[in-house]
C-alpha cells in the first residue's frame, strides 16, 4: 500500500480530534523546533492506558492505518499491538505514522513527558519532545542514520539559545 | 550591508566559497531561516520538501 499524500497536519488533526494523548518525537519534532532536516514519516509516543488506546483506535479508523511493508495483506492495528512496547509502523491516508510504544533505553509517554514543551500549531495544541531529548536518544541509539543529524540538532540548539539571549 | 558582512556580523565565518557553514559543516544559514518561521510554516516546509522530491522521482526517465 502506498500513500501519494502526505499530510502531517491532517494526520495530527485526526488524532487531535479523537484527544489522544501522544508526544511527537523525532524529525517531526525536530523541524517543528526549527531544525532543517528532513523525515519521510511522523514519529509518536502514545500513552498506553487503554481509554487512550480506545481514542487512538477510533483516529486510526478514521485515517485508514494499516500496517506498512505486508505485501497484499492489510493488516490493521489492534489494541494488544499499541498496548505493547514495540514501533507499529503505518500508512495511512496521509502518509506514514510510526506509533512508538517506548524510544531509546524503553522511554514511554510517562518517561517523556517532563521532557517535552507544547506549541500550537493550527487551530490545536500538540506535546512536542524538546532538541535535548532528542539529541540524548540519538547518541543512545548510535544508529548511524541517528547519529548523522545530531550536528544539526546541536546547531540549532545553539541557534535558539543565541535568539533568545538576543544576540 | 552585503550578505557577507550581515554573516561576519552574526559571527558566521566566511567560507571562500560564498556559503556559511559552522565548524561541524552545518549550514547555519538554513536554520536562521527555519527557526524565523512559525511551527506550522516549518511543517509545511517539510511537506512541501517530501512532495517536491516525490515529483521529481515521479518525472525521472530512464534512458
Amino acid at each position: 500500500m502506498q500513500s501519494n499524500s502526505f499530510d502531517f497536519l491532517a494526520i495530527l488533526r485526526a488524532l487531535a480530534k479523537h484527544e489522544v494523548e501522544f508526544i511527537i518525537v523525532g524529525g517531526v519534532s525536530a523541524v517543528l523546533q526549527g531544525a532543517p532536516v528532513s523525515t519521510f514519516d511522523i514519529d509518536l509516543v502514545h500513552l498506553r492506558d487503554p481509554e487512550n488506546i480506545h481514542r487512538l483506535l477510533a483516529a486510526l479508523g478514521e485515517l485508514d492505518a494499516t500496517f506498512r511493508g505486508m505485501g497484499d495483506r492489510v493488516l490493521r492495528p489492534d489494541p494488544a499491538h499499541l498496548s505493547s512496547s514495540g514501533h507499529q509502523l503505518l500508512m495511512t491516508r496521509h502518509g506514514p505514522l510510526d506509533l512508538l510504544g517506548t524510544i531509546g533505553t524503553a522511554r514511554g509517554y510517562e518517561e517523556l513527558l517532563p521532557h517535552t514543551m507544547e506549541i500550537r500549531i493550527a487551530e490545536f495544541t500538540l506535546r512536542i519532545l524538546d532538541l535535548e531529548t532528542i539529541i540524548e536518544i540519538k547518541e543512545e541509539l548510535g544508529h548511524d542514520k541517528d547519529r548523522a543529524s545530531i550536528p544539526v540538532l546541536r546547531r540549532t540548539l545553539e541557534e535558539i539559545s543565541r535568539k533568545s539571549k538576543g544576540e | 550591508m552585503v550578505p557577507e558582512d550581515a554573516h561576519r556580523e552574526q559571527g558566521i565565518p566566511p567560507r571562500r566559497n560564498g556559503f556559511h557553514y559552522a565548524e561541524d559543516g552545518v549550514d547555519v544559514t538554513l536554520i536562521r531561516w527555519m527557526l524565523s518561521l512559525t511551527p506550522t510554516e516549518r511543517l509545511q516546509v517539510l511537506q512541501q520538501n517530501i512532495q517536491s522530491l516525490r515529483r521529481l522521482i515521479d518525472a525521472i526517465e530512464f534512458i
